[in-house]
């Protein structure tokens, strides 16, 4: 069984009198330490199906199961706690605090855990060094460019060790030199700490770097392949097992 | 999420807006202010009335005074005293019996006596607490003759062999010192002699040995003052009425009774006051005492205090307005970061409490930094106010604004709880925030 599995998944939006579906029926198994992408254009439902995943949005039908756990049918308090405990977040626009320094951005999701100011600022410089930010410690968001900005953002993603980490988009507001900064740094921390990494994007370059691409129109899976061009070396080869098992295909 | 790091994360929203927080503090800080001076206003205005109230006289002491006593009223004599005297709430009572000073001088030597007599119950007034600085006071029976001198009265002892006035003063004279009394009750004989209306008037006149058990210290929250008192027994001081009566053939009209010209009655306590004074007044009796001013004195204060009391609740409602204000406005500058924090796993209660820590600490500085300058401005009035030599009549010398320590610590629980109450709706919208909408919005 997966990690991560999407049964079934409809959302459909109400605007005014007229329908939106945004995911018509969705059936997608990630498994642990899987590095997925997400591939869509803007309005195919990526965005959606990513925030159902993480329990910010509830589907119109179907479920999500995380490790066993029905995400979909959690209160708010659970998935705040669930969240918490289990995943991680990159965001486009990084999403920083801006009256925090790096140290204390990045300590936040340990903070939100209850651990203690010492040991969450160690952790923190721990990360900091890992995305090369060694130098930027005491420095606050509006102090750094946008690729250092999302390496703080990879740092708090990856600071609690969560199981799954979720990026929307998160080289859409850098070039493309610091994309492929960025996006090495996080695929190598995903897969040092063998964590399983759900990326959505609407660029193929960047779906370069995932285990599995998933590429998704109008709402349903168009297809789902092994990416076997980019990084052959560094691919686990668990994921390319699963993605003959993963049934989630919608033809 | 541990408290010190919610508190730290409130604290730190606190001082990045910096002007804000200041101006919405101002407004906790004009609000604790002006209740708590009001406040203590009004507790001073009270302690400086009571105070006063205490020096002008003993507050369980009721007085009758029976100087136009109505044809049909009882009369005010020893059978109605015994009545006051069953009343419940009463501890003792004494007439006030003044005996007319052309009726008899009292003497020592060439020295004579030219002040007041006044017969009373002698046994009762250790009760009224009279203070002694010479002698003792008497207790049960009294000998016949038995006196005593007030401190000052002794100093209406003049020279009668000399014609010029040679009054002295208890007075510091040109050397500093106080001259003593031409007579000192304690060592010196002292006589008591009926006094001649007519000159002619052949009959002989004995003088009366007096004996004089000590000297009363001055306390003028009594009435009469003792200081400038001399008592004997009534039953004596009457005695020597009839014998002055006899020896001038005055003739006492039979028909009309005898009366007291007052009485002075101690009740037990404060409570009682009221009470035996309407029981006494029923026998028909004008009373006075210090609790009737009292009450009025209190009623008036309370309503000053109510007045004060509640210009400082509107600053402080104006107050509560500015924090929910600056609340409400901090959470919609602040809604992005609340949906990251949401997404990132902070759960509701923590950022529930956030926001009250917030709120409750706007309302905690406020409290603080009211308080401040509250004790700065009591102390300028009082300052002021005893320069200015009792402003208003009040206080002269004395504290007319007075923050006791529970009339502080309330300032600061209360102050707190306006910020709490005032963020409390704030705080629930925050909660209500949806993490998606929040972190969508640029």
């Amino acid at each position: 069984m997966g990690l991560i599995r999407v049964e079934d998944l409809r959302k459909v939006y109400r605007v005014d009198q007229e329908k939106i579906v945004a995911l018509s029926r969705i059936n997608l198994t990630v498994a642990s330490g899987e590095i997925c992408c997400i591939l869509g254009t803007s309005g195919s439902g990526k965005s959606t199906l990513l925030n159902i995943m993480a329990g910010l949005e509830k589907p119109s039908k179907g479920r999500v199961v995380i490790d066993d756990v029905e995400v979909t049918a959690l209160s708010e308090k659970d998935l705040a706690l669930f969240r918490q405990k289990n995943i991680g977040f990159v965001f486009q626009s990084y999403n920083l605090m801006p009256t925090l320094s790096a140290i204390e951005n990045v300590a936040m999701p340990l903070m939100f855990r209850g651990i203690s100011k010492d040991q969450r600022n160690r952790e923190a410089v721990k990360m900091l060094h890992a995305v090369r930010l060694g130098n930027r410690l005491l420095h606050r968001p509006t102090q750094m460019s946008g690729g250092q900005q999302q390496r703080v953002g990879i740092a708090r993603a990856f600071v609690a060790h969560p199981k799954i980490i979720f990026a929307d988009e998160p080289t859409g507001n850098l070039d493309s030199k610091t994309t492929k900064e960025v996006m090495e740094i996080m695929v190598g921390m995903a897969r040092e700490y063998q964590e399983t990494l759900i990326l959505v994007t609407h660029d193929q370059d960047i779906a370069r770097y995932a285990d599995r691409i998933v590429t998704i129109v109008d709402g349903n899976i168009q297809a789902d392949h092994t990416n076997e061009s980019a990084f052959p070396a560094q691919r686990q080869e668990k994921a390319q097992e699963l993605t003959t098992v993963s049934g989630g295909k919608a033809e | 999420m541990k408290w010190n790091d919610m508190v730290a994360m409130s604290l730190s929203s606190l001082f990045k807006r910096k002007v804000r927080t200041l101006l919405t503090v101002a407004g906790v800080v004009i609000g604790t202010c002006a209740i708590v001076v009001m406040l203590s206003f009004g507790i001073g205005i009270k302690k400086t009335t009571d105070d006063m109230m205490q020096s002008m006289g003993d507050l369980t002491v009721i007085q009758i005074e029976n100087y136009s006593p109505s044809p049909d009223a009882e009369p005010l004599d020893d059978a109605m005293l015994e009545k006051i005297r069953a009343l419940p709430g009463v501890q003792t009572l004494t007439p006030m019996f003044d005996v007319d000073s052309s009726a008899f001088q009292i003497r020592s030597g060439k020295y004579v006596y030219g002040g007041q007599i006044t017969g009373v119950y002698m046994d009762a007034l250790s009760e009224f607490g009279y203070e002694m600085e010479a002698g003792k006071l008497p207790e049960g029976t009294v000998e016949e003759g038995a006196i005593l001198f007030g401190k000052d009265a002794l100093y209406n002892f003049y020279n009668s062999k000399k014609n010029n006035n040679n009054m002295i003063y208890p007075e510091p004279d040109a050397t500093g010192k106080v001259p003593d009394p031409y007579v000192n009750p304690m060592e010196d004989k002292l006589e008591l002699v009926l006094r001649k209306t007519d000159d002619n008037n052949k009959k002989t006149v004995k003088p009366i040995k007096l004996k004089g058990l000590g000297i009363m210290a001055q306390d003028w929250s009594k009435n009469p003052s003792p200081g400038y008192s001399v008592f004997m027994d009534v039953k004596y001081a009457r005695s020597l009425v009839d014998q002055y009566n006899k020896l001038n053939n005055i003739k006492v009209d039979k028909s009309k009774k005898f009366q007291y010209n007052g009485a002075v009655v101690k009740a037990l306590d404060i409570k009682s006051v009221e009470s035996v004074q309407d029981s006494i007044k029923a026998f028909g009796f004008q009373t006075y005492s210090m609790d009737s001013i009292r009450e009025s004195v209190e009623q008036q204060t309370r309503t000053i205090q109510m007045i004060l009391g509640g210009l400082g609740a509107i600053s402080l409602l104006v107050a509560a307005l500015g924090i929910t204000n600056t609340m409400i406005m901090s959470i919609y500058e602040r809604t992005r970061e609340i949906g990251v924090m949401k997404v990132l796993g902070c759960v509701i209660g923590n950022i529930r409490a956030m926001f009250l820590i917030e709120a409750g600490m706007i309302g905690f500085i406020g409290g603080v930094a009211g308080l401040i300058f509250s004790y700065m401005l009591s102390f300028l009035i009082n300052t002021l106010a005893a320069n200015g030599g009792g402003v208003m009549g009040l206080g002269a010398g004395g504290q007319i604004s007075i923050i006791p320590a529970w009339l502080a610590l309330g300032a600061l629980v209360f102050s707190t709880m306006v910020g709490l109450v005032s963020g409390f709706s704030p705080a629930n919208r925050a909660v209500k925030i949806s993490a998606l909408t929040a972190i969508r919005q640029e």
